[in-house]
């Protein structure tokens, strides 16, 4: 078998109009099966590489140079009609926040049904059938009564695992978690987090996860892409990462992470004139190419 | 609950409508002239003028007319018209629905356009096109109606002729009419000359209401549009494959609109004001029309019942948005 | 991410500035018309000749010269009779929208700062107003006031003073809410000057833009309560009398009803874009 990545991004720079470039020269790959977690504090750009990929930067946000390749198709030579079928083909996206994730006036039942049939063609019987099948994986009981709910009648973690089932339910190749269990309490976190571990294991679907938080990194992850400003400080295998860490901002990434079996560990965040003095080197190799 | 919510309304609206009643009937009674005289041929002596002005109840004092008056109207009798000698309830009853249709076809108007507008204006977000639409609609939205129907009477009615810009409908059309829903009749009895002489007529004025409103809609609407289309249910869809206007349409709109319910709501019932100018400016057969010329002819009896019903038609618009508003929203439905 | 606005308000600004600047020079060109009429205007607005009725406008033919926008039915000077128009428009205008906005905003802060009884009693009566429509109640009261100007002040004091007490009262709530209010009061100031120091500033940008938008408001119910023949006088020329002489005489001299509904139309666009812009430059939130 060539190993041919699901996921593979080129040099991808994501410009703000008005110039100023949110990502700059990132490039990763997302193997078949294989979890990338992409990990970085807020405002470091982590969630523009997947929506870059699934194609919903905000109108102001355009990728300007780079190259997408998602399973061999380049994404950015494409017409936005072919790519949005493309993309719905192969790519789907667990989002961060259960709450603004569902439409609040529309019933389940459609929100996954629906989706289905227009990616696939399927029938509706089909699709229905399908959208059962993985309420039933993703543990929620009662499967008629949820698809006849309103969203605002299910609790947060419920609509969660409705997300998790609608991102895996047309059997995509690569599924984009953003951020997808920051919006959780503590307890349902975890339950989530074995799910989405459990049905990617299951069919070998390979992830973008997108958290800033290391200790997820840890649990889920093959491999990581430690971003900052924009840019990738460090890709290497995740063991690798905690073992022996190559770039002094991920090692202060790790320090600030509060660890489940440690809580008696103080919280130390990432040092400020460490977040200088990168700022300061960035600023420096701009000016100096 | 609901029910509770629902009494509480009804009578504070009764409350309004009494105050309403109370505030015409002083104001239509401290008009200086004496409109009994107004009505009589010169040389109509002394005692003419005091057998009528008994014969309408002005002899009375001020609390004992307005009681007789208010014990009328609960039974249904608003009195009678002083110049057209007709009982006011028959008068405007014959006037009321040439108004409710030119109100909701001015309504539907403002909706498909402000509407549309507030599409376009989403779906070309953060283009020139968005900033074009809104400084269009923000100048649209400052000119009243009444110029509105000015520039249509001299664009359409004299520079570029192709409406007409006096009446209800073409006098030459033959038509026997049972009631004065002349639209809804037409359709109904599958008249569509009628229908299409109407809505002909009806089409300037209508829309000289229709535009003040639907750049309101068109912003606040586009407004809640865009917030919604930042919302990941929106996210979704795109990455589902739906195009960006599918996405609008289906996942944005409806969420939008709640919103801006209330506010059309509010925005009718001023609109309906406004078909009192804009009648007159069209010689529209309204009830609008008709309140000018018995203000003019001191027309007491008509003006009272005008206001009346005018009031409680805007009060009714406003308890029904209130009411759809809870019925539309499933959060609110079982809660 | 959250800063992906920041390059899109100096774009917008200047647009702004020249929305704020063009109605600004409109409204100072009719100050000035209005208040050199006597100098500026070509004749009399009031002298009839009926040897020169129905002039058609300079750009037409048939025109006499000197009759730069035409003559009505009765061969008055339509610009001369728009200049003196003016004078009486912005007379109305300044007049009616100062008094509309006193009376509202203070019945409005009163309900809104004072709540209880107060509150009840003024939100009810803005409640019944609003159950009016405004036009026929303004052509009611002219009515009953009898015609002329202050009747015409009058009446748009009495149905507007509404949309102030509705704007200003809600406001008040929002700020008598806030914290600085109930430092203010605890530190034993008097509840009246609490309102006149504390609230009365930061209502004062929306009674600004309130105001220049009554003041648009204020020429239209003048125009409107003129074209059903029921404002100053006959005699005096206003917009609102023109239009109605010219809708009557449209098929004859089109000209008598456009050019004061262009003049009405500007006014009424000026004072809108003005308020958005007075508001946009006092409010210290959106600063």
């Amino acid at each position: 078998m060539t190993d041919r990545p699901t996921l593979d991004i080129l040099q991808l720079t994501v410009t703000l109009r008005g110039g100023r470039k949110l990502l700059r020269d990132v490039s990763l790959k997302v193997q078949p099966g294989e979890v990338r977690a992409l990990v970085g504090e807020s405002g470091a750009g982590k969630s523009m590489i997947g929506k870059a990929v699934l194609g919903i930067l905000p109108p102001n946000i355009k990728p300007t140079e780079g190259e997408i390749l998602l399973d061999t198709h380049h994404l950015n030579a494409m017409t936005p009609v072919t790519r949005r079928r493309t993309v719905s083909k192969i790519a789907s996206l667990i989002p961060q926040d259960p709450l603004t994730a569902l439409n609040p006036v529309r019933k389940i039942g459609p929100q996954i049904v629906d989706p289905l049939i227009h990616i696939h063609g399927w029938s509706r019987d089909k699709a229905r059938e399908r959208a059962r099948e993985l309420l039933d994986r993703v543990q929620i009981r009662n499967t008629d009564r949820v698809l006849q709910s309103y969203p605002h009648e299910l609790s947060g973690g419920m609509r969660q695992r409705v997300l998790i089932a609608s991102a895996f339910a047309p059997s995509p190749r690569l599924i984009v978690a953003d951020e997808p269990t920051t919006a959780l309490d503590v307890t349902v976190q975890k339950q989530i987090l074995r799910l989405i571990r459990e049905l990617q294991q299951e069919t070998g679907t390979a992830v973008l996860f997108v958290t800033h938080d290391m200790g997820v990194v840890a649990k889920i992850s093959q491999r990581v892409s430690v971003l900052f400003a924009g840019r990738v400080m460090e890709d290497a295998a995740t063991e690798d990462v905690f073992r022996n860490p190559q770039h002094p901002y991920t090692e202060a990434l790790i320090a600030a992470t509060p660890s489940y079996s440690d809580l008696n560990r103080s919280f130390s965040p990432v040092p400020p004139a460490l977040i200088a003095d990168l700022h300061a080197k960035i600023a420096a190799e701009e000016a100096a190419s | 609950m609901f029910a509770r919510t629902l009494l509480f309304r009804l009578s504070t609206a009764l409350v309004t409508l009494f105050g309403v009643a109370v505030v015409v009937f002083v104001l239509v009674r401290v008009a200086p002239g004496n409109p009994i005289a107004m009505m009589l041929p010169p040389g109509a002596t002394e005692e003419d003028i005091a057998r009528l002005t008994a014969l309408y109840g002005f002899d009375k004092s001020l609390p004992e007319q307005f009681v007789i008056w208010l014990g009328g109207v609960l039974q249904g009798d608003f009195g009678t018209s002083i110049t057209l000698r007709q009982p006011v309830d028959q008068l405007v009853l014959s006037r009321l629905p040439a108004t409710l249709e030119l109100s909701v076809m001015a309504l539907f108007i403002a909706l498909a356009l402000g509407g549309a507008v507030a599409v376009i204006g989403a779906r070309r977000r953060g283009t020139g096109t968005e900033l074009g639409l809104d400084l269009g609609s923000a100048a649209v939205l400052s000119i009243p109606d009444f110029l509105w129907g000015l520039l249509f009477v001299l664009l359409f009615g004299v520079l570029w002729p192709v409406l007409s810009i006096s009446g209800r409908i073409d006098p030459r059309i033959e038509f026997e009419f049972a009631t004065r829903f002349y639209v809804v009749e037409g359709i109904l009895r599958g008249r569509f000359d009628v229908v299409g002489s109407t809505l002909a007529h009806m089409l300037m004025p209508a829309m000289a209401l229709a535009l003040p409103l639907a750049a309101m809609i068109a912003q606040v609407l586009k407004q809640n549009l865009k917030e919604v289309l930042r919302l990941d249910y929106t996210n979704l869809s795109r990455v589902h494959g739906f195009s960006e206007t599918a996405v609008i349409l289906r996942d944005a709109l409806q969420n939008a609109a709640l919103p801006t319910l209330t506010l059309v709501g509010v925005q009718f019932t001023f609109l309906i004001g406004g078909t009192v100018i804009v009648e007159r400016l069209f010689a529209y057969e309204g009830l609008g029309n008709m309140a000018i010329d018995a203000v003019i002819n001191r027309d007491l009896p008509l003006i009272q019942g005008i206001v009346l019903v005018f009031a409680v038609l805007f009060i009714a618009i406003n308890l029904a948005v209130d009411l759809s508003y809870a019925l539309l929203n499933p959060r609110l439905r079982n809660g | 991410m959250a800063d992906t606005t920041l390059t899109a308000p100096r774009s917008r600004n200047r647009g702004l500035n020249l929305r704020f600047w063009l109605p600004l020079f409109w409204v100072v060109l009719l100050i000035l018309a209005a208040v050199f009429a006597p100098w500026v205007a070509p004749r009399d607005p009031l002298a009839q000749d009926l040897f020169l009725e129905r002039l058609p406008p300079f750009f037409m033919k048939g025109t006499e010269p000197g009759y730069w926008l035409g003559t009505d039915s009765l061969g008055r000077d339509v610009l001369s009779r728009m200049i003196y128009g003016a004078r009486i428009a912005l007379i109305v205008s300044f007049t009616a929208a100062t008094l509309t906005c006193i009376f509202g905003s203070v019945l409005g802060l009163v309900a809104g700062y004072f709540g209880g009884w107060w509150d009840t009693v003024i939100s009810r009566l803005v409640d019944i107003w609003m159950s009016f429509p405004p036009v026929l109640f303004a052509v009611l009261l002219v009515a009953v006031m009898g015609t002329g100007l202050w009747s015409v002040i009058a009446a748009i004091v009495l149905i507007d003073w509404t949309r102030f007490a509705r704007v200003i009262r809600a406001e008040t709530l929002v700020q008598a809410r806030m914290d600085y209010v109930d430092s203010a009061r605890i530190g034993g100031a008097r509840r009246i000057s609490t309102l006149v120091s504390e609230i009365l500033p930061n209502v004062l940008p929306s009674i600004i833009a309130l105001l220049t938008l009554e003041m648009g408001i204020a020429v239209i119910v003048e125009a409107i309560l003129s074209f059903v023949n029921l404002s100053i006088s006959s005699d005096d020329p206003t917009w609102g009398s023109m239009i109605a002489e010219g809708r009557g005489a449209i098929y004859f001299a089109w000209w008598v009803l456009l050019f004061p509904l262009i003049a009405l139309f500007l006014t009424v666009l000026s004072f809108s874009q003005l308020g958005e812009g007075m508001k946009q430059r006092f409010d210290p939130v959106l600063q």
